[in-house]
């Protein structure tokens, strides 16, 4: 009779343990560095794909403005609310270091996208950065002839993405074509294209030729297009961008920016998500990692012959 | 009960409903670590918040203090670095910053009479291109934030047992400047400044040295952030601080600082601070979508400042209906 009684509770203790196994909501943070930019938006939307299929999964998104310091803080509220996995694209990599080892040592896996953090993860799914840069480079080379004079518009300092982007893009022009000067590089505050605009007014008034511009990423070359359009020099200027977001696409088959380097930011969130299920499976983060499984996805040069071959689907 | 005294009953009321609220909507909200967290969050913004109450209490505006964190911050990462000066020497120097640029703030607000908010504004200009010449940088010439791993400097971004070492410096730096303010000569000097600047001087009190004073004093609470936020977060940008100038803002008013000067305290500031810190994490409790946060965000801070308005109108009028009923009275008591 007690055995069977044991056998019993055992089994409801059993049925209890497997039934909260199964109801347990994994909340999961996503923390890029600015909510409501078009990659930010794709990624979150490739995530849903994978996320969407799992009734357990609650996603809660967190827009720091491109601030490391609120970032930090917004990181702090996740590890103290017992999150099970942080989504993060770092604004700073080492800035954000601190807080992926607070949530590593509470047993959460932390994901970054594009920009890894100093302190090893589970995993970063990136956008190629130095490799990126030095496509455009090459590409921008060949579209001027290997001479002439280039500008750069940057990303803010210690934007380990765009300092990336920038070193490759200045290492193709260095090896590959020897009579292109870099004739200027400004930083364009928090990425934005209205800073880019007066960035590119102020290359133009400077430079009488000007060949090509490389804006690190879309929306500043979005800017830049603007502004040597409105000077009537477009046509003899190549703007090239970083990251392909689906109206740069669309100027590029109009023929008012010259290329950018494509990124599929929906595979991209994708990938992370599909990524974070996985390591949940395995319950909690058991230790910290020593090493992080960097992803990177190799960048497609999108120019008026190429862009045709992005589908509309892959266009965010 | 005075307006100060209900006031901050009514916020700390609130703050226990939105408490109680947030921790029946998730459990996870009412843990020891999460409200330590909120604690921390406050005193980050409460900090700077302190010194920014004395500058609005003297009816002034400080928009450099997220500069002054910059640089702070960019000074000692620069001795972390490329010195060998360890940390208990070297943030004395770091704490000049503050003293520093207060002077300067102080020096052309009082000297050339100039506005407030213009000179601080300036000088938030002039310390972010500072911030960014002194930054640290790699061997290809950008700038590179520095990963800070010195036990001692990291100190400050510690906990004691479950406490965050910046809460009690907060707290202590609270006690201590409200001591001040209502204590002392200096701090009813500082009251009377902001109230009436011409009457101040009539009376005695040397106003330039007030305002000078507070502008320090608001520096050094910068730069004594500044130390804390880089060790939280293990690093530092030449932009860190910069842009914190609204919450810090928000904190003091939402603590009952009016901007036109001449009253306020440090405990109403505390409170502010924390009850934004309070909010910011509710919303990630509550997984708000982030379109919603800053109008959550920002439509409270709108209702306090309403209510509060609302309520001294209130208070004012009642005031005003006492003392007509004590004429009346006086008069017909005459009359017979």
């Amino acid at each position: 009779m007690a055995k069977s009684k044991i056998l019993a509770l055992s089994l409801c203790a059993l049925a209890a343990f497997s039934l909260s196994a199964q109801s347990k909501t994994f909340k999961i943070g996503y923390l890029p560095t600015s909510i409501g930019q078009p990659n930010t938006n794709a990624w979150q939307a490739g995530m849903m794909r994978v996320f969407s299929k799992e009734p357990n999964v609650k996603l809660v998104a967190l827009d720091p403005q491109l601030s490391a310091q609120t970032q930090v803080g917004m990181m702090d509220d996740l590890i103290s609310q017992s999150c099970d996995a942080i989504v993060l694209q770092p604004v700073d990599a080492a800035a954000l270091s601190g807080s992926v080892r607070r949530a590593e040592s509470q047993g959460i896996y932390v994901v970054t996208l594009n920009t890894a953090t100093l302190q090893p993860h589970t995993a970063s799914v990136q956008m190629a950065d130095i490799a990126a840069g030095y496509l455009v480079g090459q590409e921008m080379g060949r579209q001027i002839h290997g001479r002439g004079n280039v500008a750069i518009i940057e990303s803010p300092p210690g934007a380990t993405l765009g300092v990336n982007r920038e070193k490759g893009f200045r290492e193709a022009i260095a090896k590959l074509y020897p009579g292109i000067t870099v004739v200027g590089a400004q930083v364009a505050e928090g990425w934005k294209k209205e800073n880019a605009i007066t960035i590119m007014n102020s290359f133009l008034q400077a430079n009488q030729e000007l060949d090509g511009v490389f804006a690190v990423n879309d929306n500043m070359a979005e800017g830049a297009m603007i502004a040597a359009e409105s000077a009537g020099r477009l046509a003899q200027i190549k703007i090239w961008g970083a990251n392909g977001q689906k109206s740069t696409l669309d100027l590029i088959e109009q023929g008012k920016i010259a290329g950018t380097a494509y990124n599929n930011c929906f595979a991209q969130g994708e990938q992370a998500a599909k990524i974070v299920m996985n390591s949940l499976a395995k319950g909690r983060l058991a230790s910290i990692p020593t090493k992080t499984d960097v992803i990177q996805i190799p960048p497609f040069a999108a120019m008026k012959g190429t862009v045709s071959q992005i589908s509309q689907q892959d266009r965010w | 009960m005075s307006l100060a005294a209900l006031r901050r009953l009514i916020l700390i009321g609130l703050m226990l409903a939105i408490g109680a609220a947030l921790a029946i909507a998730d459990h996870v909200f009412f843990t020891m670590g999460n409200l330590m967290t909120i604690l921390q969050q406050g005193s980050l913004t409460g900090i700077l918040a302190i010194g920014f109450t004395l500058v609005m209490i003297t009816a002034g505006i400080d928009m450099s203090i997220g500069a002054v964190v910059a640089v702070t911050s960019m000074v000692a990462v620069n001795f972390l670095s490329y010195t060998k000066i360890p940390v208990l020497l070297f943030l004395p120097l770091s704490l000049l910053v503050g003293v520093v640029v207060g002077s300067l703030n102080g020096f052309f607000i009082t000297r050339f009479k100039l506005p407030e908010f213009i000179v601080t504004l300036a000088m938030r200009g002039i310390l972010s291109g500072l911030a960014l010449m002194i930054a640290v940088r790699d061997s290809t010439g950008f700038i590179q934030n520095v990963y800070i791993q010195d036990p001692t400097y990291l100190w400050f971004g510690g906990q004691v047992g479950p406490v965050y070492i910046v809460t009690i410096a907060f707290l202590v730096l609270a006690f201590f400047t409200q001591l001040f303010m209502k204590r002392t000569r200096a701090g009813t000097n500082i009251y009377a400044t902001g109230a009436n600047p011409a009457a101040a001087r009539l009376s005695g009190i040397n106003t330039t040295r007030t305002i000078v004073g507070v502008y320090i004093f608001s520096g050094v609470c910068a730069s004594l952030a500044a130390v804390f936020i880089s060790s939280q977060m293990m690093t530092a940008m030449p932009d860190l601080g910069i842009g914190t100038e609204m919450d810090v803002i928000a904190a003091v008013v939402i603590g009952g600082t009016p901007f036109t000067g001449g009253v306020g305290d440090v405990w109403g500031t505390v409170i502010g601070a924390i009850f934004l810190a309070l909010l910011k994490n509710g919303i990630t409790v509550l997984g708000i979508s982030p379109w919603i946060q800053p109008i959550v965000v920002g439509g409270i801070i709108v209702l306090t400042v309403i209510a509060d308005v609302w309520y001294k109108d209130l208070a004012e009028a009642s005031a005003a209906r006492t003392a007509r009923r004590a004429r009346d009275a006086a008069a017909d008591g005459a009359a017979a």
